[in-house]
């Protein structure tokens, strides 16, 4: 039988992830544009998810948020728990694309556009963030594929409560743990079908019109 | 165009480039800056709009400081690039990729406190006022490099800046465009009646289009002048190395008569009296005052022909005179070349007029700190 409750979680799951974090990544990939004496450190520990086991990280969410919680919700084995754990492990895919994509526009672009009397807001609205949509529509597919093959530190973070914590990708393997191969095969479909439609978006299937890659 | 006025530019940094310079440039004066690459032209330009920050100096404009740091001469200021009114066009344009040339130019009245279709309207004036009306839709990448430019012109004067500055806008734009726009530029600045600076290293361009002119050389200006003045009087050897003095010459000046290298060659100069005796000398000759004889008379050199260059109906001859390291370069028309037999290794006499010679003072190599004092004390003019 399809788990559709496991499905439904991940989606939902990837989508708050989504909504939460890409405005979030704009803003910290629109500071790292800029140099700094601290860019490399802050770049550093932004990637941090990408190299460490996620056990690790499951380990350090669950001592800092053990017996807390939030607008009442505990943040150990529950969904708002999942969903902070899943932003932070997916910083490094949401700003890194968004990031190259503002490094990409070119200093003169910049300069001219403080010279026609934008203010810092202005240029940021009217000419960076334009020029920065690929990026930001590539990080957001990375994000969201990425949310949906979490594995370990959702495992870690949210145990397998159904409807609650036990994503499609834990599903999977409860049901290959159980012999279940026909619904684990389903359900791996399944994720795999989102994820490649989600990779080839990152990929830039949108075409290459006007991006933020490009030279003036 | 509001208030006009004139701009005032004093700048003073040791790092990352050491640059020494002071300007005024009248509204209405287009005011040429040129120098080798690496000279400092484009930071100065970028220092005036807010792009770059100098160490010391003040730049005001119509009477409004835009950046001091000086507390004897008013508060200490540094207005962003967007408070300071000045249109500024780059080498490569510049334009916003993602916009059409219209919304380009749009983006420039943002800030005017106007509605969006009187942006459209007022951007549209300009486009057709620039000859590029009917390429409005189009985005900078279906433009060539002349329509490009044109468009951040637009996008410069849309504004109504109270300077313009030109960053070399011409030197990525084939000859026969480039033409054109030189005469765009010429028709507006009667119009915009603003301070305009070009940065540039071609002289010819800033000979055609500057009423004045300075020359920088590693930061610091070394003269400023009218491009004529500059091409007859420059004011040292260096300045006449830069502008490209073909007939440069060393020797050496005593109470009224130059010496020319170890040759027995001298001539009565007049002088004010301000090269102190038996100075090292650097000199130059304009063509106008150079005259070529089959026949030797009083005064005249003897010389032999080094080399011959014929350029359509123009002929470059170098001559070459005992005793002397440099070759005189002459400027004569083929039928000239006819007439006098010139060929290799012929010989034939010199006349240099007297009065047409410059002497100037030689610069100290390599330090343009100790090479000011000596220009404020020996100014020649």
């Amino acid at each position: 039988m399809l788990d559709t409750q496991a499905i439904a979680l991940s989606l939902q799951l990837a989508f708050w992830t989504l909504i939460i974090l890409i405005p979030f990544g704009i803003w910290i990939a629109y500071l790292l544009a800029q140099a700094g004496p601290w860019k490399s450190w802050a770049e550093a520990a932004l990637a941090l998810p990408l190299v460490l086991p996620p056990t690790v990280l499951g380990y350090y969410f669950i001592v800092t948020f053990a017996g807390k919680s939030l607008f009442g919700e505990p943040l150990v084995f529950s969904f708002t728990g999942l969903l902070i754990a899943s932003i932070i492990v997916n910083l490094p895919f949401a700003i890194q694309p968004i990031q190259r994509a503002y490094e990409a526009i070119p200093a003169e672009i910049r300069e001219a556009a403080k010279v026609s009397g934008l203010s810092t807001w202005q240029r940021f609205r009217l000419i960076e963030l334009p020029l920065a949509w690929r990026g930001i529509v590539s990080g957001a597919a990375m994000t969201f594929a990425h949310t949906l093959g979490e594995f370990g530190v959702v495992l870690m973070v949210g145990g397998a409560i159904p409807g609650e914590t036990k994503t499609a990708s834990i599903a999977i393997y409860d049901k290959v743990q159980s012999f279940d191969t026909a619904g684990a095969g389903t359900l791996s479909l399944i994720l795999l079908v989102i994820s490649l439609i989600a990779m080839a978006i990152s990929y830039g299937i949108f075409g290459k019109s006007h991006g933020g890659t490009r030279r003036a | 165009m509001g208030e006009h006025g004139v701009l005032k530019v004093e700048i003073q940094q040791t790092v990352p480039n050491p640059l020494s310079i002071k300007l005024e440039v009248e509204a209405g004066e287009l005011h040429a800056l040129v120098g080798p690459s690496g000279s400092g032209k484009t930071s100065i330009l970028r220092s005036i709009a807010g792009l770059h920050k100098p160490e010391s100096g003040l730049i005001e404009c119509a009477n409004h400081a835009w950046f001091n740091r000086d507390p004897m001469r008013g508060p200490i200021l540094n207005l962003k690039a967007n408070q300071r009114s000045c249109g500024f066009l780059f080498q490569q344009y510049a334009l916003f990729p993602h916009l059409s040339a219209l919304d380009n130019v749009c983006i420039a009245l943002y800030t005017k406190g106007i509605g969006p279709q009187e942006r459209r309207l007022q951007a549209q004036e300009w486009l057709d006022q620039l000859n590029i009306g009917e390429l409005s839709e189009r985005l900078p990448k279906q433009l060539s490099g002349g329509q490009q430019q044109r468009v951040a012109l637009a996008r410069a004067l849309a504004r109504s800046p109270h300077v313009l500055l030109l960053d070399e806008p011409f030197s990525a734009i084939d000859i026969p465009t480039r033409q054109r726009l030189y005469q765009t530029l010429a028709s507006l600045r009667k119009q915009l009646n603003i301070p305009i600076i070009l940065v540039t290293h071609d002289l010819r361009e800033a000979n055609l289009l500057a009423d004045r002119i300075t020359v920088i050389d590693q930061g610091v200006g070394l003269q400023t002048a009218a491009p004529q003045t500059l091409f007859t009087k420059p004011r040292n050897a260096r300045v006449a190395q830069l502008v490209g003095m073909p007939n440069l010459f060393h020797g050496v000046f005593n109470c009224g008569t130059l010496s020319w290298g170890s040759s027995p060659w001298v001539f009565q100069i007049n002088d004010k009296g301000k090269i102190p005796p038996d100075s090292q000398v650097a000199w130059v000759i304009p063509q106008e005052g150079l005259s070529v004889h089959r026949d030797l008379a009083n005064h005249r050199i003897p010389c032999q022909v080094r080399h011959i260059s014929t350029l359509g109906q123009i002929a470059l001859i170098e001559f070459s005179i005992e005793n002397v390291d440099e070759a005189l370069t002459w400027e004569a028309s083929a039928a000239e070349v006819k007439r006098l037999q010139l060929e290799k290794d012929a010989r034939v006499f010199l006349e240099l007029e007297t009065k047409r010679i410059h002497i100037m003072p030689l610069r100290p190599i390599n330090d343009p700190r100790r090479f000011m004092s000596a220009l404020t004390s020996a100014s020649l003019e």
